[in-house]
């Protein structure tokens, strides 16, 4: 196992590379220059302007170059200044992390204290009213847009019942049970599809659990239902699931972008999605290195704990 | 991560498991003409594979069935309900909302079936590949994989098409741009799907024994596994489908797609937002057709998923 | 012009009344017995000072530091901090800040300007002659400012300090609206002492203090003690404890939020919903509409390309064939939403330099459009239009005149861009047609001047339009002291500019601001948009409750 990790985390390197070399080529073919909107639409001296800034933000060195120094300083942890507001980026990212792994991870978590219980129940009562609803529903869930939904939720819930503001952040750190009212639409939002694809998959692991010949076998020995079911297979049927969760959660991190532009959340999908739009290069190559790390070393360690928790696999 | 990954799920149920003995061996055609049979057993197939006609026969047939010129405004003729004329109403510049449903499902559609097929036209060849010479080959080859999958979320999309519109591509361009992003994020899990049979097929006996013989290796791994994988990545493709039209759509909502006035139902759905309260209709047209697409691709696919592993759909 | 900006007079005069109220007040607390009915209307007319005002903007500013970059006076929350040597009030006339008086000599080269005595800056630092100079030289830096910022003085040779409170300005042409240029939008005041600071804590005079600031998620800002300016009881300005900006990009957001009770105070409600909340919400909510605060406008590229006379000999054809296929009628219901009204000219009814009898620019006729754009060479070519993709009414005018243009025959593409692109676009002349907005100028020639005189960098960088007559004219206007006949002057120049069609005036770009009517007492925005000003406006508006 120790071995195993250890080559993998080996591996993580050229992995990260070539992330960030492809990152690097992709704001490299972008036409427009971030220098163009600094220096603005009037003024004198505009090539002078331009001279100086294209100076300072090392636009004039050769590609290879900037990419070998960018590297060397992201190593250390200086991303550099955004183009767009001229403070470091390292702060800034680092601001707009933790909203999002907030969202993420409660709605994540929503989601599977719904869909558990549920896909649970819907295979162990296969083809009952239950089973079916939840068929049903966690189809709905997984074709119905993130965005639409969310977007209904604010009609209802903020513009004509008014239990919850429309948009807005507060950090949990300053105002625990105030930042709680501006989480749930945004969290539900995010929970309902995850919490749909969560109770497939909860289901169909245990089914497939529940067709093993072990079960029978522990029924014939005499074991309760219940036993049978909570004991057994719903421990190994979680294994997938949770390592799976795991794995959403990393996805989600970046996909985010769409709920945080509805909510108005300050959360790093949306920093990165419009300093895209405002070719701010070293804050998209900053994001984009650190979400992609960020990524892959949980991708990471939920494979080592799916072999942990899964002692039949073979380390391949 | 070969064994996860081959278990990981599209959409929240196993993707693959080994097919039971009986269906294993036969030959592509037979195994088709037996799905078509087994369809028919399973109601969420049949359901889905309704809705599926309808779509494309919707797509096919939008020259003819639509009634209006997607782009043609008129501003006297803005925000009106659904009447005779204009069978969903007109949206805020005065356009038929009917006719242009009509032909952005027909691109939206095009584009997922061209991005998922290029998908697996690459994934699965390169999956195979390397997962029947292994070694170096292999390793390298997850490793490219695992790069494509460090991209979180919708950010490989939004970097691609952005660099598209940058580019001063038009229409067709960024929408090939859009196909090929989408196809390379969707080979992952091709390529994992396959590699993952592979090795599992490699122990068999009839691949020992065509190599005894003397075929070529690549020939044992294609004429011999392929047939084997057919099942579980036509389930893929068809839930991927419905994926892709998903992040489309959150794509052009947020004003990456092609610009306007192409119709298109995620950007049509942005623009409407303004008028939500006032005319809730215009933005629940292209929601509704959304979930539908989605739908329809979901249930088909978790229908082939009952078929094609029996032991999921008895008892 | 300058005669009505001068106000020696009554303003000492106030200042003196001043004193002596606040010397009366002060007695009055002290030991005479307050009646009443006196108490009462007092206490009526002193409004309840306090509260703290969330205002949810459109837009924020980018930086701190109030000389690198723009911070737009009618959405950025930061502009509370900013104050400067010339203030405005309601109808957008120059009126006095930390200068409390200037006049010019007679050639319009030397400006003198004497400030107030005992305004300060944030910290506690005077506001003498040296810091202004200080300032403007930092204004003219082009490591330090902005360039739009840079461009309103770039008319200033030096600035000299006579004595601890008057500063001169030596201008390089004669420049009739130097007072105009400098009010504190863009040309803001900051503290020298704590200029290493200006881009993390900035220190500046106005009537609101710096407490902090997360970009498009809140700005804090509290009272100036301080601050210069009173009202007319003698109370110091502003009212308000605190000004908290929640900057929210979209309309439907924004206006959900007032809705919801998150807000006080909106700058604007989308034109989608503008005529529908009046209606159903005007109970609750109180609405200011602000007529301009800008101008919608299609550019054309005169530098290079198909509209462009030196590289078409049918260039103004084609133009006039476009000016003609577009109904402008469609843009006020579709974009505006039947809000404002359609522009001829760039300033509308509500300034007061709006002309008087001018052609207008064009007539919708689609079969004259059509008849010309046949006859024009070129007219088959494709033709390329470009839109900034941050204000809704800017590509949605593009989305509009492009089906109208391709009804007319025209081979038309649209591409809704970001700002960078944009301006390396328009830089390198890539497009024909700019779907463009700009926002209101105080004085004509910050338009006229900049865009339509052929010498000025920005026409030359956008447009590259020229006509000698207008240049004349133009040049002459920054000479002409008397008001009557500048404004008759560039009311010549729209004549030309509606002829040669080097842009074609649109619509005006209204604003709708809604506040919370329970809570918001005392807001009155300026007719452009601007809420801090002298006189009224954000300084003297408090919350109730």
């Amino acid at each position: 196992m120790l071995a195993y990790t250890l080559r993998r985390i080996a591996q993580l390197v050229p992995v990260l590379l070539v992330l960030s070399m492809a990152v690097f080529a992709f704001v490299e073919a972008l036409p427009g220059s971030i220098v163009d909107t600094l220096i603005g639409t009037e003024g004198g001296d505009i090539e002078e302007a331009r001279a100086i800034l294209t100076k300072e933000y090392g636009l004039d060195r050769p590609v290879h170059e900037r990419y070998v120094l960018w590297l060397g300083r992201a190593l250390q942890g200086d991303f550099g200044k955004s183009l767009v507001t001229r403070r470091p980026i390292s702060t800034e990212l680092l601001s707009r992390i933790p909203a999002t792994v907030y969202l993420a991870s409660v709605g994540i978590v929503l989601s599977m204290l719904i869909a558990v219980p549920l896909g649970t129940f819907a295979a162990v009562r296969r083809n009952s009213a239950v089973d079916y609803t939840a068929q049903v529903t966690s189809l709905a869930g997984i074709s119905i847009p993130e965005f639409w939904f969310a977007i209904l939720c604010v009609l209802l819930f903020s513009l004509y019942l008014g239990w919850l503001p429309s948009s807005g952040y507060v950090s949990p750190f300053e105002d625990f049970w105030g930042s709680l009212q501006f989480l749930i639409l945004p969290a539900a939002a995010i929970g309902f599809r995850q919490a749909a694809f969560t109770t497939r998959l909860t289901r169909s692991s245990m089914l497939d659990e529940l067709s093993k010949e072990y079960v029978d076998t522990a029924r014939a020995l005499g074991h309760s239902e219940r036993k049978v079911i909570f004991k057994y297979t719903l421990r190994n049927a979680m294994i997938p699931t949770i390592t799976i969760s795991g794995l959403q959660l990393a996805n989600l991190l970046g996909g985010t972008v769409v709920l945080e532009s509805i909510f108005a959340w300050p959360g790093i999908g949306r920093a990165i999605f419009e300093a895209i739009l405002q070719r701010d290069y070293p804050l998209i190559q900053a994001g984009v290195l650190v979400l992609g790390f960020i990524v892959v070393v949980m991708n990471l360690l939920v494979d080592l704990t799916y072999r942990l928790l899964n002692p039949r696999v073979k380390f391949a | 991560m070969s064994e996860l990954e081959a278990d990981k799920l599209v959409d929240g149920t196993l993707a693959w498991r080994a097919p039971p003995a009986p269906l294993r061996s036969r030959r592509l055609a037979t195994a088709l003409s037996n799905a078509w049979h087994e369809l028919r057993k399973s109601r969420t197939a049949s359901i889905g594979a309704v809705m599926l006609v309808l779509l494309f026969g919707a797509c096919i047939g939008t020259p003819w069935l639509a009634t209006h010129d997607p782009i043609k405004q008129n501003y006297r003729e803005r925000l009106q309900p659904p009447s005779e004329k204009h069978l969903l109403g007109t949206d805020r510049l005065g356009r038929d909302i009917y006719s242009r449903l009509l032909y952005g499902g027909r691109r939206l559609v095009t584009i997922a079936v061209v991005a998922v097929v290029l998908s697996l036209a690459v994934g699965v060849p390169f999956g195979v590949l390397t997962g029947y010479f292994g070694g170096l080959a292999d390793t390298i080859g997850m490793r490219i994989v695992d790069g494509l999958l460090a991209f979180p979320g919708l950010l490989l999309y939004l970097l691609f098409v952005t660099v598209a519109q940058a580019w001063k591509l038009e229409g067709v361009m960024i929408d090939l741009v859009l196909v090929s992003a989408l196809a390379l994020a969707g080979m992952p899990e091709k390529a994992r799907l396959a590699r993952g049979s592979v090795l599992a097929e490699k122990q068999k006996e009839y691949v020992e024994a065509s190599r005894a013989v003397g075929d070529a290796p690549v020939n044992i791994a294609l004429s011999q596994v392929l047939p084997n994988i057919v099942s579980p990545l036509i389930v893929t493709a068809t839930v991927r489908l419905g994926f892709v039209i998903l992040i489309v759509a959150a794509l052009s909502f947020l004003g990456l797609g092609t610009p306007p006035p192409t119709p298109d139902w995620g950007a049509d759905l942005s623009a409407a937002r303004d008028y939500m309260e006032t005319h809730p209709l215009i933005a629940a047209f292209p929601g509704l057709a959304i979930c539908y697409t989605v739908l329809a691709f979901n249930l088909f696919g978790d229908g082939l998923r009952d078929i094609l592993d029996p032991r999921l759909a008895e008892r | 012009m300058i005669d009505e900006a001068i106000k020696k007079g009554p303003e000492r005069t106030r200042r003196n009344f001043l004193k002596a109220t606040t010397a009366l007040a002060g007695a009055a607390v002290a030991g005479l017995p307050a009646t009443g009915p006196a108490v009462a209307d007092a206490r009526k007319r002193n409004p309840k000072r306090g509260g703290t005002l969330r205002f949810g903007t459109r837009d924020d500013s980018v930086g701190l530091d109030t000389h690198r970059n723009i911070i737009y006076f009618v959405s950025h929350p930061l502009t509370g901090i900013t104050g400067g040597l010339v203030d405005f009030d309601d109808k957008m006339e120059p009126k006095p800040a930390i200068a409390e008086s200037w006049d010019a000599s007679a050639d319009l080269k030397t400006w003198t300007f004497k400030l107030k005595r005992g305004a300060e800056f944030h910290n506690g630092e005077t506001i003498d002659a040296q810091a202004v100079k200080w300032n403007i030289e930092r204004i003219k830096d082009p490591k330090m400012s902005h360039a739009f910022t840079r461009s309103v003085v770039s008319g200033v040779e030096r600035v000299t300090v006579d004595d601890k409170y008057t500063v001169r300005f030596h201008l390089k042409e004669p420049d009739v609206a130097l007072d105009i240029n400098l009010i504190y939008y863009p040309v803001n005041l900051m503290a020298p002492g704590a200029a290493d600071k200006a881009d993390t804590e900035p220190v500046n005079c106005g009537p609101f203090k710096f407490k902090s600031w997360r970009r498009l998620d809140r700005c804090e800002l509290v009272r100036f003690e301080n601050f210069y300016e009173t009202d007319a009881e003698g109370n110091s300005l502003p009212y308000l404890d605190g000004l908290i900006g929640l900057p929210k990009k979209e309309d439907r957001v924004r206006l959900t939020a007032l809705r919801t009770g998150e807000l006080d105070l909106i700058d604007n409600v989308a034109y989608a919903d503008a005529p529908a909340f009046k209606k159903d919400h005007g109970k609750t909510f109180e609405t200011w509409p602000v007529p301009q605060v800008g101008t919608a406008m299609m550019f054309f590229n005169l530098k290079n390309g198909l509209l462009s006379d030196k590289d078409n000999p049918d260039a103004h054809l084609l133009r006039q064939a476009i000016a003609h296929a577009i109904d402008r009628e469609g843009i006020h219901q579709a974009v505006f939403n039947g809000i404002g009204s359609i522009a001829n000219g760039f300033y509308s009814a509500a300034s007061p330099w709006h002309p008087k009898d001018i052609e207008p620019s064009s007539k919708f006729d689609p079969d004259k459009a059509k008849a010309l754009r046949k006859k024009a060479k070129g007219g088959d070519e494709r033709l390329t239009i470009i839109a900034n993709d941050t204000f809704p009414y800017m590509h949605q005018s593009g989305e509009l005149v492009h089906a109208m243009l391709k009804d007319a025959g025209f081979n038309v593409v649209l591409e809704i861009l970001p700002s960078p692109v944009m301006l390396d676009k328009q830089t390198k002349g890539d497009f024909n047609i700019d779907s463009t907005a700009n926002s209101y100028r105080l004085d004509p020639d910050g338009w006229f001047g900049r865009n339509i005189l052929s010498s000025a960098p920005e026409n030359r960088r956008r447009i590259g339009y020229k006509n000698e007559k207008a240049d004349q004219i133009i040049l002459a206007a920054r000479q002409e002291r008397d008001r009557a006949k500048r404004r008759q002057m560039y009311a010549d120049v729209e004549t030309l500019v509606n002829r040669d069609l080097p842009m074609l005036y649109t619509h005006y770009v209204p604003l709708l601001m809604a506040g919370n009517r329970a809570r918001v007492k005392g807001y009155l925005p300026s007719f452009s948009g601007p809420w801090s000003y002298t006189g009224a406006g954000m300084r003297r508006t408090w919350i109730e409750g």
